[in-house]
This record gives C-alpha cells, structure tokens and sequence, in this order.
C-alpha cells in the first residue's frame, strides 16, 4: 500500500511554508479545481516511526470549513416567532464557497494512510481540525488522525512538529462547538426580536438591522457607561499645601501627604498651623537602589493595547498585520496568553538573528556578549503558546509601513524582555512640619538598560536633591494652599477597552479586536482622535456570521489606523438606546453588562478542562438567556420607549 | 449601700466619661429589677446611652459641654479639658471628591457590590508605579459632632482614629479630652479623643439614605459659592 500521509493547515500561507521546510523546496504544486487559492504541495519525507519515509501532500482550508445554521424552514425573518430560535433544529453544513476544498480533502484523504492536521494551536483551530477529519473520513473511514503542535513556522520548529504529532483535542472541539450553536442561537432570537420591535418605529431603525451579540453588547456597555460618567461628571475643587525650599540654590518642592483634600476650612487650618510651628524637622532620609523593571514577555492582550497606544494602530489592524508577519514566519504565533518563557528555549539564538539590524542591531550583540537576563514571568500560561516573539531577522526597510512598524515593536520589546532592569537611586526626605508630614523624591537614573532598545517607555533623572540630615530643623523657605479641579475622565479609549474586556472576562484575546469592531461597524458607536483634530477614523472591517470569529484568508485591510492621536469610542444615540433600553428592563443581569458573557467563557474553560459537558453547558446557558428573553418580550416597551426619547429628542 | 443611681453615675463618669442626667437614670431603672447586681445594671446603663440620644440622656454641666462660642473663627487655638461626651451626625472622607462617592455609592445600589456581580472599570495597567505615595483607604474624615445641649461643630482627623470611617455608625459616642480646636474646628487625635461606639438607629438609617442627596446638595452649593 502507497504511504501517503495527508497534511492540512489552516491557511495557504501556513501549507506553503511548512511545504517548503519539510521538503527542503522540492516540492511539486498542482491546482485544484474550483478554488484559486489552495494548492496541493506533493513531496516526500521521513517522518518518525510508525510511519517512516512517505509520500506527502501538504494542502489547506481558508478558516473554518462549515457553519451552524438554523433548518431551512426557521431561516426566513418572519418564518417563526423569534423565541422559537432557542430550539429549533440547527445543521451543520459545509460552506456554499468551501465545498471544493473539503472535497479536495476528501478525494485526497481516499489514498493516504494518515491524516495530519496543521491548523493553529487553539481551540478554534482544534475545531477546524475536526471539520478537516470530518472532511477526510467521508473519503477514507479507517484514515488515522494526528494533530501537529506547532507555534512558528521557523524552520526546526515545523519539522520537529512533524515528527512529534499528537492527538486532536476533542474537548476544545466541543467547547467551540458549544459556543457556535450558543451564539447562533442568542444572536438570531435577540438581533430578529430588537429589528423587529424596533422597526416598527420607523425613521432611522426603518431598515436597519439591530443585532445583538453576547460580546458585542457588554463591549458596548462599557463605552456607554464611561461616556455617561463623562457627561454627568461635575468638577469639584481641591485644596493642597506646597512647601518650597531653597538651598545651595536648588528649590526643593515638598509634596503634602495627604496629596489634597476637598475641604478647604480644614486645609487652611491645618495650614496654619503648619506656619504657627514655624519650624520643620527632618524625620527620615532615605537613599535607595531603585530599578524600573523590564517588560513582560508579549501576550496578545498587550499586542493590542500597546499597539493602539504606542502605534496609533487599532487593536483589529494589529492583530491582521501580527497575523501576516507570523503567516511569513517573521514572528511567533500571535494570539498567546502566555506571559512567560519556558526555560528551555533558546532566546540568545533568536537574539543572534537580530544582530545584523541596523537599527537595534548592535544592542542585540551586547546583550550576547553578557548583558543578556532571563526574561521575568509572568503569571498566564495558556499551555499552547509561547509569548509573541520574533522567529526571523527580516530587513524593516522590505516591509510595508505598518508593518514595519509592528514588527520593530515585537522584536524591541523581545530584546527588552531579555535585558537587565533600568537602575537608578532613589532619594526621600521626609519631614514634618506641625501636624503636617511632606515628602521630597529625587531620582538619578544610572542605567537605561533595556530602556536603550525599548523607546516606548519613560524614565528619567529628577532634578537633584540638596544635602540633608536627619533630624535637622529649618525654616522653610514658602509654604502655600493650592487650588485645583478635578477634570472629567476621557472617554473610553482603545486599549482601555481592552482593559476592561480583559479584566471583566468579555471575549478571548483572539476575539476581542473583532468585537470591538463589530460594534463600530453596527454604528453603535464612533471613534474620533482624543486630542480634537478633525481627522475621522473610517476603520471598516469584514463581518462575520453571528458572532462567529472570521478567520484565515480574509486579507481584509481595515481603512486610517495610522492617525496621530489615541482614538476614543463615543456610543451613537441608537447604542446609547439599546444600553439604556436592556438596563432599564430591570433584569439584575442587563445584557449591557459583562455578567452572563465572563460566565460563560468560564465555563468554556471548564469543557476545555473536562469539567463541565457541553449539553449542559449549552443547556443551561439557554436557559438563562431564555429568561431574559421572555423579560425583555414582556417589556419590550421599555426599550422602545427609551429608543424613542433618545432618537427622536 | 449607697443608692445606685450615684453608683451608676459614678461608675459610667470614671470609666467612660459619660455622665447621665438624673431624669434618664430613674427612667432607666424604672425598666430593671431590683435584684439585678450592680454590674450588670452598670453595663445595661452603658449599653443604652450608646444607644441614647445624648442630647435628651446625658447632664449638660458646662465643663462636660461645649463652649457656646465654640464656632468663634477669631480664635486661633484653645484646649478644652473636657471630658466631653458628642455623639457623630454625619462623617466624610475629605480625601474623597463628592462625585467620586456618588458614584460609589451608585455602584452599590446596581448590586455591583456582590459577589459575581462587580464591574471593574479601571484595569490596572503593566506599568503602575510601586511608589505611590498616596496611602489607600481614604481619609482624613470630617465629623459633625454634636453635644449633650446639642451644640454641634466640625472635627477633623488630625491623625487617624480606630473606628472612624465612612462605615462607622451615625450616632457613634465620642469622648474628647484636652482636646484643641482650631478656628472653631475640633481637632482630633488617638491620644484626645476615645471613641466609645454605638448607634442611634433612626439617625444612620436617614443619613445613610439621605446620603447621596447631601452629596449632590455640597456639590452644587460648591459650585455656588465659589
């Protein structure tokens, strides 16, 4: 019998590259028929016992291959009452445009003797995975299924996969599946119910459709409620006391320790009395080594924020161009949890490959010629992952722009993660002055370190202290009461939103980019730069089906990003409505909250660990929703009536 | 045996410096038997008056009160020997802006406060500084203390004091000894003033509910004045 080993990855990018690894670019490519973009790598390898030297053929899909979808007879929008969708039948089907490449595995999986699965290590690549096996056991029931773990596409790495292969998690499998049929169902009876009743207001809701998200809607909760903390706010004025000093002409501002208070009579008389003891005494004096520590090692959820933050560019364009550069082997698989390096990586041989930038270059070299620390770990471990990091040196100047960018920011902060802390020495005099304490900090920063290779960050030398002793008493050279006013938060930007996703359990880091898009894209909300320049922000991005994470070959290039200034979120008055609208319902868990979404993504981890099965889950879960449901029908006049005040006012 | 009304008297001004009026010691014992042992009365007597309202249970002699001119700003400082007994009205945390414990409170009444049900809404970020500098918890505080003749005035925390805070009691009972005020300010130490604790139940309820609304009341007569 032929020995002929089937290989499918998850995205073109990623079959060709591995392609060329384990062949070492001998490799014949033949089309397939109806998909222009899939090709069938064959070529030969020695794989690991049982299988020994094989003839391959390395393909792919473009992301998932089948969808969930509700039976023919509940698809039209007014082919049932909406509370009917949390029981109707669902089929699962493979995709109008993906039938020629899950037949394309199917007719290739009828000659080979095993199947090997190469989609990306995470639970929605273990679920393509089985809908690849699913592919190949229509041609070939006895095929036997391996999985490759893999997390770059360097090259040693690729074929050291290949030789260890393990076995498809079926327990991840469920957990997506869980949630597919879950947001399937919740996204079709909610969006169908809010269009509907909201429809029959006419104007502006006329024609739209209203969908509902179980992240998209907590997402949007948090820029609905920053923004009414914003415009309810009211400034308040403050009080503090500033003591000046001067000597060996150096003026030396000690700060109050109570910072600032807003009562003023107590300020003035505790000021006073500060001036009728007339004479302050040194109390304690101290100098300290102090360090600024080093980054941690890269997750996707810092990707974002530092990438909005540092790059100007938003979290979802970040996470396509990190997508493009770990696709062309530039970097390591960018959706990670992981903050942490195993100890048995080498990270001074990935180091050397940076050695011959220009630009950080020669910082590289010194941290091989003894600068180099262990990076510190963090404390998430996603046990599939390591933290993003650069796989291969690739010239910035043969890189597109963004790009560029992105990449100089994976690889600044790699050398950063491995370098020594920032040092310096901290100075304190503290004294007290009548009932009052104050506090003077000098810092002298002695080495930069890792700041020398990673700009994003700030530490500098204070102005210099002068000479102290303890326990020594002066007459201060001024004292004062100062005046300030509290000033309102901005609104919510990017990656405080991320922040905030994170922290309250809302979406995975994979998917939080696509949620917070989503809801720009329903016009539940705009952007405008912080700072107040006219410039708009047209970020537009391609949908997927209900809720669903669109992933794999969609090269979609969102618009701006580049902008000079932080973006904010400002809810349109239709979001502001559906927020209100859910809250007013009176339910103790609004959709508008994080709740019911940070439970059940709780519980996918509890699938994934075995835990918890995925009927109840599912079951429970609808149950929950089925309630809030039947509520918001009953009171489904609520969130008309605010709709109309906001829309119409 | 002496009577023990002069007992209790006694009693409760050495050891608490409380000194009940006569009125509010016979009504009291009126409500006990006879045979109960002095301590036991001693402790019932203590447990009501913390309980009380001072202002109809304790003597009004004016070393154990207020001065009547204790608002008088011209006076830059004195000390009152006291002991004298107050009880608190209301407390804020000065270190606090109005809004920021309005919103607080607002959080609370969406049931944010329980378990499974909180939103964070400011995520702490990778690059918060170790020195800080700010000690956390809140305070200095501002009391209205009131006295037996139902004189009331401001006291601040000068230092911080056990059982003072934002969830203590309204009508929580005070002992203050030589104790300075300042510009018609009480100021208070650990070392001047004893709190004694207690709870006048009508009163916390209607401060605590009324709370929010004398927040909004401070913010726009702010806004007015200055």
């Amino acid at each position: 019998m032929a020995r002929k080993i089937l290989c499918v990855a998850e995205k073109p990018s990623i079959a060709k590259s591995v392609a060329q690894h384990l062949s070492g670019g001998q490799f014949n490519t033949h089309s397939i028929g109806g998909n222009a973009f899939i090709k069938n790598y064959e070529f030969d390898f020695n794989f690991s016992p049982p299988w020994g030297q094989c003839s391959v053929i390395m393909t792919s899909v473009v992301g998932h291959l089948t969808g969930l979808e509700f039976a023919q007879e509940y698809r039209k929008w007014n082919a049932c009452a909406p509370g009917q969708l949390f029981d109707a039948p669902v089929e699962t089907g493979v995709d109008k445009d993906k039938k020629a490449i899950a037949a394309n595995i199917t007719s290739q999986a009828k000659y080979a003797r095993a199947l090997f699965i190469w989609t990306d290590c995470d639970r929605e690549g273990e679920h393509i995975g089985s809908e690849v096996r699913q592919a190949a056991f229509e041609g070939n029931r006895t095929i036997e299924v391996k999985r490759a773990q893999f997390s770059n596409t360097e090259r040693e790495h690729i074929i050291r996969a290949a030789q260890n292969p393990i076995n498809l998690d079926d327990l991840q499998v469920n957990a997506v599946a869980a949630r597919t049929e879950l947001d399937l169902r919740l996204g079709a009876a909610f969006t169908r119910f809010q269009t509907l009743t909201l429809q029959t207001m006419g104007g502006d809701l006329q024609d739209r459709i209203i969908s509902y998200g179980s992240c998209q809607f907590p997402t949007l909760g948090f820029v609905v409620d920053r923004y009414f903390r914003v415009q309810k706010f009211v400034p308040e004025k403050f009080w503090s006391i500033k003591v000046m000093h001067k000597r060996e002409d150096m003026e030396v501002t000690f700060s109050w320790r109570r910072h600032r208070l807003f009562d003023r009579a107590s300020v003035v008389t505790m000021f006073e009395r500060c001036l009728t003891a007339c004479i302050a005494k040194v109390t304690k004096l101290q100098k300290k080594p102090t360090s600024k520590w080093r980054p941690l090692p890269l997750t996707t959820v810092e990707l974002q924020k530092l990438g909005s933050m540092y790059l100007r560019i938003d979290s979802q364009r970040v996470m396509k161009i990190a997508e493009e550069l770990y696709n062309k082997g530039w970097i390591s698989y960018p959706r990670t949890e992981t903050d942490t390096f195993d100890k048995g990586m080498d990270l001074k041989k990935l180091i050397e490959k940076q050695g011959q930038d220009q630009a950080w270059g020669g910082y590289a070299l010194t941290l091989l010629r003894g600068g180099f620390k262990q990076p510190r770990g963090g404390r998430h471990n996603d046990q599939a992952h390591p933290p993003i990091h650069p796989v291969n040196y690739v010239a910035p100047s043969s890189l597109a722009d963004d790009e560029r960018r992105v990449y100089e920011f994976v690889v600044r902060r790699f050398l950063a993660c491995c370098s020594e802390d920032a040092k310096g020495e901290s100075t304190t005099v503290e004294i007290q002055y009548g009932d009052e304490a104050f506090s003077a900090n000098g810092l002298i920063v002695l080495e930069r370190n890792y700041l020398d290779v990673y700009p994003y960050e700030k530490w500098t030398s204070s102005q210099p202290l002068p000479k102290f002793s303890l326990n020594e008493t002066f007459e201060p050279t001024e004292a004062n009461v100062t005046e300030g006013e509290t000033t309102a938060q901005g609104y919510l930007t990017e990656p405080e939103l991320i922040s905030l996703m994170d922290a309250n359990g809302i979406g995975t880091d994979a998917t939080m980019a696509e949620h917070i898009a989503k809801i720009k894209e329903r016009e539940y909300v705009m952007t405008q730069p912080r700072a107040g320049s006219a410039q708009t922000n047209g970020t537009t991005s391609r949908g997927g089906r209900g809720g669903r994470v669109v992933r794999g070959g969609s090269s979609a290039r969102g618009g701006g990003g580049g902008g000079g200034s932080v973006q904010q979120f400002i809810p349109t008055t239709l979001g502001v409505a559906l927020i209100e609208g859910y809250n007013g319902i009176g339910l103790e868990t609004s959709l508008g909250k994080p709740f019911l979404r940070k439970e059940m993504e709780i519980k996918m981890k509890e699938i994934c660990a075995g835990t918890t099965s995925r009927n109840d889950f599912v079951h429970e879960t609808l149950e929950q929703y089925r309630e809030i449901f039947v509520r918001t029908q009953q009171q489904a006049g609520v969130l008309k009536a605010v709709s109309d005040c906001i829309t119409f006012a | 045996m002496s009577n023990p009304t002069t007992q209790i008297s006694t009693q409760l001004a050495s050891t608490k410096g409380l000194t009940p009026s006569p009125t509010w010691l016979t009504t009291f014992l009126t409500t006990q038997r006879p045979t109960t042992p002095l301590p036991v009365l001693n402790q019932t007597a203590c447990f009501r008056l913390l309980a009380s309202d001072i202002t109809t249970s304790l003597s009004t002699n004016a070393a154990t009160c207020f001065p009547p001119d204790i608002h008088n700003a011209n006076i830059k400082e004195r000390k009152l020997v006291g002991p004298i007994a107050v009880q608190v009205l209301a407390v804020e945390d000065m270190s606090k802006s109005r809004w920021e414990q309005i919103e607080a409170i607002e959080a609370l009444e969406r049931g944010e406060g329980t378990k499974g049900r909180e939103i964070i809404r400011v995520a702490a970020t990778e690059e918060d500084d170790e020195s800080g500098g700010v000690a956390k918890g809140g305070g200095p505080h501002k009391l209205a203390l009131q006295d037996a003749t139902g004189k009331r005035a401001y006291g601040i925390e000068l230092k911080g004091l056990e059982g003072v805070g934002l969830g203590m009691s309204m009508g929580c009972k005070m002992v203050l000894r030589n104790v300075v005020v300042a510009r018609g300010m009480v100021l208070l130490e650990p070392v001047t003033v004893t709190v004694l604790g207690g709870k006048i139940e009508g009163l916390h309820k209607a401060w605590k509910e009324g709370r929010k609304a004398e927040l909004r009341a401070a913010i726009e007569a702010g806004e007015r004045v200055v």
